[in-house]
């Protein structure tokens, strides 16, 4: 690992000042799982290291006034995972950060870190897109707030322009009877990346019929995604096994995935296809 | 990794000729590559920056025209490119190949066959690939939007 300064700043305003100062110079470190690897593989070198943890107003779970959440860039996966608010909110949104990695990483890896690092792999974004999450961005004196479906540009890359930082993840207040689930496709280990990972969230009406459904989906291309086609495809309608086979075979035309050591492109169309059928199907239960 | 890209270029096959050996305008088509340096006898200098996330790569590049047949409309083109500072470099081929479709359309088809060699290439080969095909798709859409406009004029 090369050498750099190490800042720690007291708080969000003056790390911000120094992420302004210090331009592409500089790196923020939250939890440090993948910021830290990449230094050590040399392929990110810094001159200035910027440490968050002393910034305590980035860490935590409020309710907002719309009746949604705020969970703050520093809270960790297992603080979101373990968080009776959440729990209470939107329980799916707990089971899908206990499924990251193993409990070592979440008890360091941060929210904040995990969206910023965009790797399409990760398991929170898909739910986050389900959830019509935004990304709440500060910068020298203002915020701003983007959704979620905006954010992530492409492998690694999202909409933080420079002198921005990610302080908060807003979660919408979601309707009454919402179900939602997380589900990933994972042949090797169980802390392994996903071959592929899906989220789902839907509401059926009084009489049976799909009254709004989102699919988020992980691994399947350059950033997290939405399945637009899909949802379009079970709204409004009742959700009988030849619907949702019909409306899950359309995922394979908007997924883009890679082909890689998880399998082929062409394997891991057919596997969004099955995952997304058994996502719908098993909040049909 | 090998990929292979086929664009339909608005002028006539001569034309495309002069402009894919025209290395300085074809320079100005590459997303990040600054600083071209003519060395004389078909080769040449120059740095190529490009930003995958967190990681930004400053590639000193020495590029040369190693076959050029006007009769065939064949040229290769052979880049050696390095990143000191990361440890990492990119060994590529570029085979260019055109053929007339009308007397104003020229079909122009780059083959590419790319290596990438140590940290950079850790990174993940899958997601280089999917970057050097989408590279190589802009310069392709940028050297016929050059084209449309010199002929414009």
């Amino acid at each position: 690992m090369t050498t750099f300064d190490y800042h720690e700043p007291a708080t969000v305003a003056e790390a911000l000042k120094l992420v302004k100062q210090y331009g592409d110079d500089a790196h923020l470190i939250a939890g440090g799982t993948n910021l830290v690897i990449m230094m050590r593989q040399g392929l990110v070198q810094p001159k200035h290291v910027i440490g968050m943890r002393k910034l305590r107003e980035l860490r935590g779970i409020a309710p907002t006034a719309q009746g949604g959440i705020e969970i703050g860039a520093l809270t960790t996966h297992r603080e979101v995972e373990r968080s009776a608010m959440v729990a209470r909110f939107f329980p799916a949104l707990c089971e899908t950060f206990g499924h990251i990695a193993t409990v070592r990483i979440r008890n360091q890896a941060t929210i904040g870190g995990n969206v910023v690092h965009a790797d399409p792999a990760q398991d929170p974004p898909p739910m986050l897109l389900a959830l019509n999450a935004e990304i709440v961005i500060g910068s020298d004196g203002k915020t701003r707030t983007i959704p979620a479906t905006e954010f992530f540009r492409d492998f690694f890359e999202v909409a933080l322009e420079p002198g921005e930082m990610v302080t908060a993840i807003r979660i919408p207040p979601q309707p009454s009877g919402v179900k939602g689930t997380y589900v990933k496709f994972l042949p090797q280990s169980k802390d392994d990346y996903a071959t592929v990972s899906v989220a789902a969230v839907l509401k059926l009406g009084k009489d049976g019929t799909c009254e709004d459904v989102r699919i988020g989906l992980g691994a399947l291309g350059a950033t997290p995604l939405r399945a637009p086609k899909t949802e379009a495809a079970l709204k409004g309608k009742k959700l009988t096994d030849k619907v949702v086979a019909d409306a899950a075979a359309l995922v394979r035309d908007e997924v883009d995935p890679l082909d890689d050591i998880r399998g082929s492109a062409k394997y891991k169309r057919e596997m969004a296809r099955v995952w997304t059928e058994r996502a719908i199907k098993s909040l049909l239960k | 990794m090998k990929f292979e890209h086929t664009i339909e270029m608005p002028a006539a096959r001569d034309r495309v000729w002069s402009f894919v050996m025209d290395v300085p305008s074809v320079a100005k088509c590459v997303p990040g590559l600054e600083g071209l340096e003519d060395l004389g006898g078909d080769k040449y200098r120059a740095t190529m920056k490009v930003r995958v996330g967190p990681i930004a790569l400053s590639l000193g590049s020495d590029l040369s025209i190693v076959e050029k047949d006007q009769a065939a409309g064949r040229a290769v083109l052979a880049v050696d490119a390095s990143d000191k500072r990361i440890g990492g470099a990119v060994k590529a081929q570029m085979t260019m190949q055109i053929a007339e479709k009308t007397p104003s359309t020229t079909q122009l088809t780059i083959v590419t066959d790319a290596q990438v060699l140590g940290r950079i290439g850790d990174f993940g080969q899958p997601i280089i690939r999917k970057k050097a095909d989408q590279t190589v798709t802009e310069i392709a859409e940028n050297m016929k939007k050059a084209l449309t406009a010199t002929s414009a004029t």
